[in-house]
């Protein structure tokens, strides 16, 4: 991730898509091109044919970075929701602190 | 706002543009990905040795070939139509701002509670001080209060004009005779640069708009020293 004091420059894929500084990006192309590796060295093992392995591989970097790709961004995305509740709740904790709004004070019971 | 050579979009302000900064980098990796499937489908269909010109019809590639896209394309618009939705709901504006388009200035209008008015024109060029940046900065800018939902009025006094502030994820046209209404919320405190987005005349590309979010406090304090001065 970025460094304290300065960002990195980041690797920019077709000059546009920064895939350090996107979230779920490096760890889906890694997975992508180890299933790539993965599906096309086992395809060439079993049938020996190198050109129909080397489209295998291309499919498994396909399949395994979407796949990847959805199951990390669905993941970041509940994060996020989650992230915001909480700091919902803590800004009105300190709002509403000491107030008939406290949501302590509910559970607490009525005094 | 905008650096040179930027390619990509700047730092979100608001949560609304955060969610599209992220719809924008699932979009992307999808396009990747398909960008690179076709380069190598080129790539395999020029060194091809194999050819066959009798193939009539192939019924698992045409049955592949359409599902795989219509699934693409709904991984894609499932997203989208969230942040869409998103983008209308209704919320409570604590502060309504109307910001009218003229040839060639901003004016923002603050009447909720007080008559509050003034212009906002572009510094000129001649006229900046160090560190300013050119053709971007205004005598005076909108101040609203940060982590507040604000409500903007969107209208034009001749033409037609559009108020864009792209880390806020904002673009509304400025049409005469219509009210145009859009809401956002600044998350975090700073200036947010945005330029006239409809082509209006000559100075078009001089009228600017700045919105300078600051925390409450400071938004009653300047609120106060703007009417002292009107």
């Amino acid at each position: 991730m970025t460094e304290e004091g300065g960002k990195s420059p980041g690797m920019k894929v077709m000059g546009i898509h920064d895939i350090q500084n996107t979230p779920c990006a490096r760890e889906s192309i890694l997975h992508g091109a180890g299933g790539s590796l993965v599906a096309g060295l086992v395809h060439f093992l079993a049938t020996s044919r190198v050109k129909r392995s080397f489209d295998v591989g291309v499919a498994g970097f396909m399949l395994t970075t979407l796949g990847s790709w959805f199951y990390c961004r669905y993941n970041n995305a509940k994060l996020r929701v989650q992230q915001r509740m909480i700091q919902d709740g803590i800004k009105n904790k300190v709002i509403y602190e000491g107030t008939n709004l406290d949501p302590t004070q509910k559970k607490s019971g009525d005094q | 706002m905008a650096h040179p050579t930027q390619l990509g979009f700047q730092d979100a302000a608001s949560p609304v543009m955060e969610e599209l900064l992220h719809f924008h980098d699932h979009a992307l990796m999808i396009v990747f990905l398909i960008s690179t499937l076709v380069l190598y489908i080129i790539i395999a269909m020029v060194s091809t040795k194999l050819t066959n010109k009798y193939i009539l019809d192939s019924q698992e590639i045409e049955i592949v070939w359409t599902i795989l896209p219509a699934v693409i394309l709904v991984l894609i618009a499932l997203p989208s139509l969230r942040i869409l939705y998103l983008m209308d709901e209704i919320n409570d504006p604590h502060l309504t701002i109307k910001a009218m388009g003229h040839q060639w200035y901003w004016s923002y209008e603050y009447t909720d509670y007080e008559d509050l008015g003034f212009d906002s024109y572009m510094v000129p060029t001649q006229d900046l001080a160090p560190g300013q940046f050119r053709l971007l900065e205004t005598d005076h800018r909108m101040v609203v209060p940060m982590e507040s939902p604000i409500r903007i009025l969107v209208s034009a006094e001749d033409v037609l004009h559009s108020w864009a502030v792209p880390s806020l994820g904002m673009k509304m046209d400025a049409v005469p005779g219509r009210l145009n209404q859009t809401a956002f919320i600044a998350s975090r405190p700073g200036l947010f640069y945005g330029q006239c987005s409809e082509i209006c005349g000559a100075n078009h590309s001089f009228m600017p708009i700045v919105v300078e979010a600051v925390p409450l406090e400071h938004f009653e304090n300047w609120s106060s020293l703007m009417l002292e001065d009107a």
